[in-house]
């Protein structure tokens, strides 16, 4: 809410510029901007029109004679249809700034000078939806006499300073001038000057021609009425309009503006209805039948829920309690008896139908967040007076009550020396009692404890914690010293697992591939393509977008995303990585388990044709490269193995493999299916994804540092002729299955297939190592060895040995 | 000719062929020819016997200085050669060191989690566990245990995407304070811990909103924390992120899990206060929101808040990182641009 500082002026001294006072409540208490109306209008005065007469050449053109406070009046040529003769209005001096930078000059208008311009409201920055409707389509003409050449803007209010404050849901008593005045106050060490309600007490009878019922007062807790009689509706005076306006709210006439002002005023929103439109002369506060309907002020119609409530006279709906009134019983420019109602309603309530209905606003807001039960009737005695002030009421009833809960101020005992404690300061209790008071607070000090009465206007506070804050912050943080926490040392650090984890990440990292984050909420689509484990899919309730709807089963989806999205823009290489989670939730449950995976996608070239380099694109071997050192490094003593397999849709059915550790799947790498690829305009792409907690598992492995081997090696080669079907890793296995315990190494290198060797089969090569750590080996102990491979290998694989 | 002028003449010539060489083999082949068994002193040594016994000893000095002025000079001449040689050799193998190199590539760690590991080992560094929590949560630890009940309005600040009625994704990772108090054992010592991970909020993404975030959460449980130990351990964590020279301030605010909350500012990095567009001509940036924890907060996990208090501070790595590197969209750090993601090598 904006604190014009003149209206502020009626309860503290203001001695501070506007910017000042905005910073500094903002550091002591809420968030706060400076406004400052009007900046860069000029030459906008009072006006007074002497003499009206039409333009020769124009019919709807007026030529007037306008009195600016000068020896000689000026003429100007007006073509708003509301200008008449005699009336008080804004005049555009030549020379003049308007807002959005338009300026205004003398000259002719159809031949006739005109020397500046009669203004309307919203041509000098009220927005028109606040401009009164009677000047909406037209010049604004003051309400009365006032001195003309005398400064428009200022009178108009649209010079006004203001403090902008934007609150937070716990402090709504500053929606209202009197909570803004205690808490700026506060700050300045000012203690507000809050006059009472007072009625004429001669006016104020005991009528019982209308009753109140409250259905629930857990709901309603306050329900207040009055009733005025023989009231005279018409425009408010000047000073309320403009104060309206300047909250963003438009004056329509002295009884509705009323119940604005005074919600301004206290923060109490009050509703006006016109008692001579009732069905019945009782109203009833009550749920909605579900499916009734109710029409708003602005004719449109709303279909109720069982669940909003409603202030209603028999079958006819007001309003929606504390939301939007409605156009059954508006109080209109012929209404001459009226009800004015100060209510409290449930905030939870209020904000659903508000939500249900999009009817959020001012009197919403404030129920929705709390009001001060403690000026509900106060509120309604200030709204009586304001309407009797203008609208010059013959009878005023005594309060009608629906229900009234009692007003109890909160009590909160303390400790200095636990409040300091929590601070982290040293305040004397003399201070923090002077702080307190500075609030507003009555307390007492009985030693080290303190009782301290909060007003029904800080509903907020409860607890010594909020006592505490109202402590400090007017003390000022900026006075507290930072220390750090003083109690027992602790040794702080990562979870094991989220070190296994790093270092698997920096393994990739060393290798070459960029970390990558993605959304972990995908389309359907993508939560399906790599869903391997077949779990359960995890849906949202209430998805934003089909894109973000499910939760991801695999990290591979977001890295192809990414591989297309870099494609796309000739980032053609790339190799990148994410560690993070999947969401795995078996049939029964409700809650996934969350599981951490680390995966990868290579596309692309991983040498470029340079002046010494030829290209090569990233193949199969490549990423099994990348895996393999990543697996080097989960400290395992398992054996881990590739397993063809074409059972992975997305993935190409012959370059495709499960990665087994001690047989138990812990991953799978492969290349992109060319129909996926092609669906998601990706190059050729190799992927990986392993399961970070199934690797973590095997992470047991203890070393027992060996000296490095002081025998050396002996080496042979075995070349063999093999069916092509057979796989190198079996023999591979094969070879250290009948090795013996001196067979340390065995390389493959050479492969070769094709015309030379025989349709259907064939030749690979391996480089054998043997070493005995102990000793020096002799030819015959290796050439055993190597009769036993070479034989082993017949019989299983009925190779060649070439 | 006596035999002395005929030595002197060798060594005349021997040294002046030794000079005129221009192969290391010339003058292998002159050593060989000249100071041989069959060279040309040895043969005139032979003509000693006609020599007077008395000038003997003085010729045979003679000849052996004749041999080592020779063998000097070969020597000198073998390496003047052989630096010559080298030297050409040098300036055969010169290369063109601006040619591009072979790149040996190390991948970069995205910008993210450079920034939470950087204020992950901060706190490690201050005896803080790290404990990441689960993404998927409980509206019960989410909201209930952090003082928001179901129809509070604070609810409204942060629209979540639920999965049942009880479960939601967690739109914050204050999510894990429940849980951190009451697995804590107080009589081990204080609990410390940091709460990194990700969030998510039904927001639709634009420049500054994202429905996927990260936040880290730092929670200190013990008997003697207070708003000043916050203070001081913000001040620190502030400079180690944005500078030696950061002067931060608190602000009242209010989170439904602290009392009292505030929001903290840090002096402008870009304009040291002066007034900049990054500060909007405050000298001072939003970072991140504190407080004490809510005593009821503390009840819930069990713990007696006459006797116990908290510090609990939130932060966004996003908003930090933004900060601190200009990043103007948020939507940046997930479409995982390889030219966005590699700018950041090294930087922390
Ligand atoms: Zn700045």
């Amino acid at each position: 809410m904006k604190i014009s500082l003149n209206w502020l002026k009626e309860y503290i001294p203001v001695t501070h510029t506007v910017e000042e006072i905005a910073n500094k409540v903002s550091l002591t208490g809420i968030e706060s901007s400076p406004v400052t109306l009007g900046q860069g209008l000029d030459k906008l005065v009072v006006g007074h029109i002497t003499s009206i007469k039409s333009h020769p050449d124009s019919d709807h053109l007026n030529i007037c004679t306008v009195d600016v406070g000068e020896d000689e009046d000026i003429q100007i040529v007006c073509g708003a249809p509301n200008v008449a003769d005699g009336q008080y209005v804004i005049v555009a001096r030549h020379g003049a700034h308007l807002p959005e930078g338009k300026r205004i000059k003398h000259g002719k208008i159809r031949g006739i000078e005109s020397n500046g311009m009669i203004c309307g409201l919203d041509e000098i920055g009220v927005p028109e939806k606040y401009v009164p409707e009677a000047f909406q389509n037209g010049i604004y003409v003051f309400p009365e006499a006032e001195k003309t050449g005398s400064n428009a803007l200022e009178l108009l209010g649209l010079t006004d300073e203001m403090v902008d404050l934007d609150i937070t849901p716990n402090r709504a008593d500053t929606l209202g001038m009197h909570g803004a005045a205690w808490e700026i106050g506060a700050t300045y060490d000012e203690k507000p000057d809050i006059k009472k309600a007072e009625l004429d007490d001669s006016k104020v009878k005991e009528l019982s021609d209308i009753t109140a019922e409250v259905k629930d007062d857990k709901l309603v807790p306050d329900f207040l009425l009055r009733e005025l009689k023989d009231i005279t509706v018409g425009e408010s005076p000047l000073w309320m309009q403009r104060r309206l306006w300047n909250q963003n709210i438009q004056p329509v006439n002295n009884v509705i503006d009323a119940t604005n002002y005074v919600m301004i005023e206290y923060g109490q929103p009050i509703q006006a209805y016109d008692l001579d439109k009732l069905q019945e002369n009782k109203l009833v506060v009550r749920n909605a039948k579900s499916g009734e309907k109710f029409t708003l002020e602005d004719d449109t119609e709303k279909s109720l829920s069982h669940n909003d409530l409603v202030v209603a006279s028999g079958a006819q709906i007001l309003g929606i309690a504390g939301v939007a009134g409605g156009i059954e019983a508006r109080v209109t420019a012929d209404t001459k008896n009226v009800l004015l109602e100060s209510a409290v309603f449930d905030g939870a309530s209020v904000r659903k139908s508000a939500q249900r209905h999009d009817l959020r606003g001012d009197a919403s807001n404030r129920y929705e967040k709390g009001v001060d039960n403690g000026s509900v009737s106060e509120a309604l005695e200030r709204a009586v007076q304001l309407v009797d002030q203008t609208g010059s009421v013959s009878v005023i009833s005594q309060e009608i009550v629906g229900s009234r809960t009692e007003a109890k101020p909160t009590v909160i005992t303390g400790s200095i020396k636990h409040i300091n404690h929590l601070m982290g300061l040293d305040l004397s209790s003399y201070k923090i009692m002077k702080i307190i008071d500075q609030l507003g607070f009555e307390a007492k000090l009985d030693g080290d404890a303190v009782t301290v009465t909060i007003p029904t206007r800080r509903w907020d506070m409860a607890i010594e914690a909020d006592l505490i804050e109202e402590v400090i912050r007017i003390y000022g943080y900026d006075n507290l010293k930072g220390t750090l926490p003083s109690g027992m040392e602790t040794s702080g650090g990562y979870s094991p697992k989220r070190e296994f984890s790093n270092k698997l990440s920096n393994s990739l990292l060393s290798q070459g591939l960029d970390e990558v984050i993605n959304f972990a909420l995908l389309s359907k689509n993508e939560v399906k393509d790599f869903n391997i484990k077949e779990t359960n899919l995890t849906k949202l309730l209430h998805p934003m977008t089909e894109d973000h709807e499910y939760l991801r089963t695999s990290l591979i989806p977001g890295l192809v995303n990414n591989v297309a999205y870099n494609q796309a823009r000739n980032n053609n290489d790339v190799a990148i990585f994410e560690q993070a989670r999947i969401f795995d939730r078996q049939q029964g449950e409700d809650r996934p388990a969350e599981v951490e995976y680390i995966s990868g996608a290579v596309s692309g070239n991983i040498a470029n044709d340079s002046w010494n380099t030829t290209k090569k694109a990233v193949d199969f071997y490549d990423v099994k490269g990348i895996v393999e050192e990543l697996l080097s490094f989960t400290n395992a003593k398992s054996h881990f193995e590739y397993v063809a397999t074409d059972e992975i849709t997305n993935l190409h059915p012959g370059q495709s493999a499960f990665i087994t550790a001690d047989g138990q799947r812990v991953g799978y790498i492969g290349k992109l299916h060319p129909s996926y690829q092609s669906e998601h305009n990706v190059d050729d792409t190799f992927v990986f994804e392993l399961n970070i907690d199934e690797l973590f598992e095997l992470n047991k492995r203890k070393v027992q540092s060996q000296s490095a081997p002081k025998y050396p090696s002996v080496s042979r080669d075995l070349a063999i002729l093999v069916d092509k079907d057979v796989e190198s890793g079996q023999i591979v296995n094969d070879i250290f299955t009948n090795g013996g315990k001196y067979l340390i190494d065995a390389n493959i290198f050479d492969l070769y297939q094709g015309s030379h060797v025989k349709p259907g089969h064939k030749s690979l090569g391996y480089h054998l190592v043997f070493q005995n750590p102990n000793d020096t080996l002799t030819d015959e102990t290796v050439e055993q060895a190597f009769d036993v491979i070479k034989e082993s290998l017949v019989q299983k694989f009925n190779v060649e040995i070439r | 000719m006596s035999l002395n002028d005929k030595l002197k003449d060798l060594r005349k010539n021997g040294i002046n062929e030794a000079k005129r060489a221009e192969r290391l083999q010339e003058l292998n082949d002159l050593r060989v020819n000249l100071l041989g068994k069959k060279g040309p002193i040895t043969k005139a040594l032979r003509g000693m016997k006609d020599v007077p016994a008395e000038e003997r000893p003085e010729i045979g000095t003679l000849a052996n200085n004749v041999k080592k002025d020779i063998q000097l000079a070969i020597e000198e001449k073998m390496d003047e050669l052989n630096q010559q040689m080298i030297a050409k050799k040098l300036e055969d193998e010169k290369i063109d060191v601006t040619l591009p190199a072979q790149s040996r590539t190390i991948g970069t760690r995205h910008i993210l989690k450079q920034t939470i590991e950087d204020i992950e080992e901060f706190f490690i560094g201050l005896g803080y566990r790290v404990d990441a929590g689960h993404e998927v949560e409980e509206d019960h630890y989410n909201f209930e245990r952090l003082n928001i009940p179901k129809d509070h309005p604070a609810r409204d600040m942060q629209d979540t995407f639920y999965l049942t009625d009880e479960l939601l994704m967690r739109t914050q990772t204050s999510a894990q304070e429940g849980r951190d108090m009451e697995s804590h054992d107080f009589s081990k010592g204080p609990l410390k811990v940091v709460s990194p991970g990700v969030v998510y909020r039904r927001d639709d993404d634009d420049a500054t909103h994202s429905h996927q975030f990260h936040q880290i959460e730092g929670l200190v449980v013990d008997k003697n924390v207070s708003m000043a130990d916050l203070k001081g351990t913000l001040e620190a964590l502030c400079r180690h992120v944005f500078g030696p020279n950061r002067e931060i301030r608190f602000r009242p605010s209010y989170f439904p899990f602290t009392e009292p909350s505030v929001e903290v500012d840090i002096s402008c990095f870009n304009c040291n206060g002066e007034g900049c567009r990054i500060c909007k001509y405050t000298g001072w940036i939003e970072v991140l929101g504190a407080g004490l924890t809510h005593p009821n907060v503390l009840e819930m996990s069990g713990i007696d808040s006459t006797v116990y208090s908290g510090i609990a501070f939130g932060l966004g790595p996003e908003r930090f990182a933004m900060l601190k590197y200009g990043i103007t969209d948020i939507r940046d750090f997930y479409l995982n641009d390889v030219r966005f993601l590699e700018q950041f090598k090294g930087v922390n």
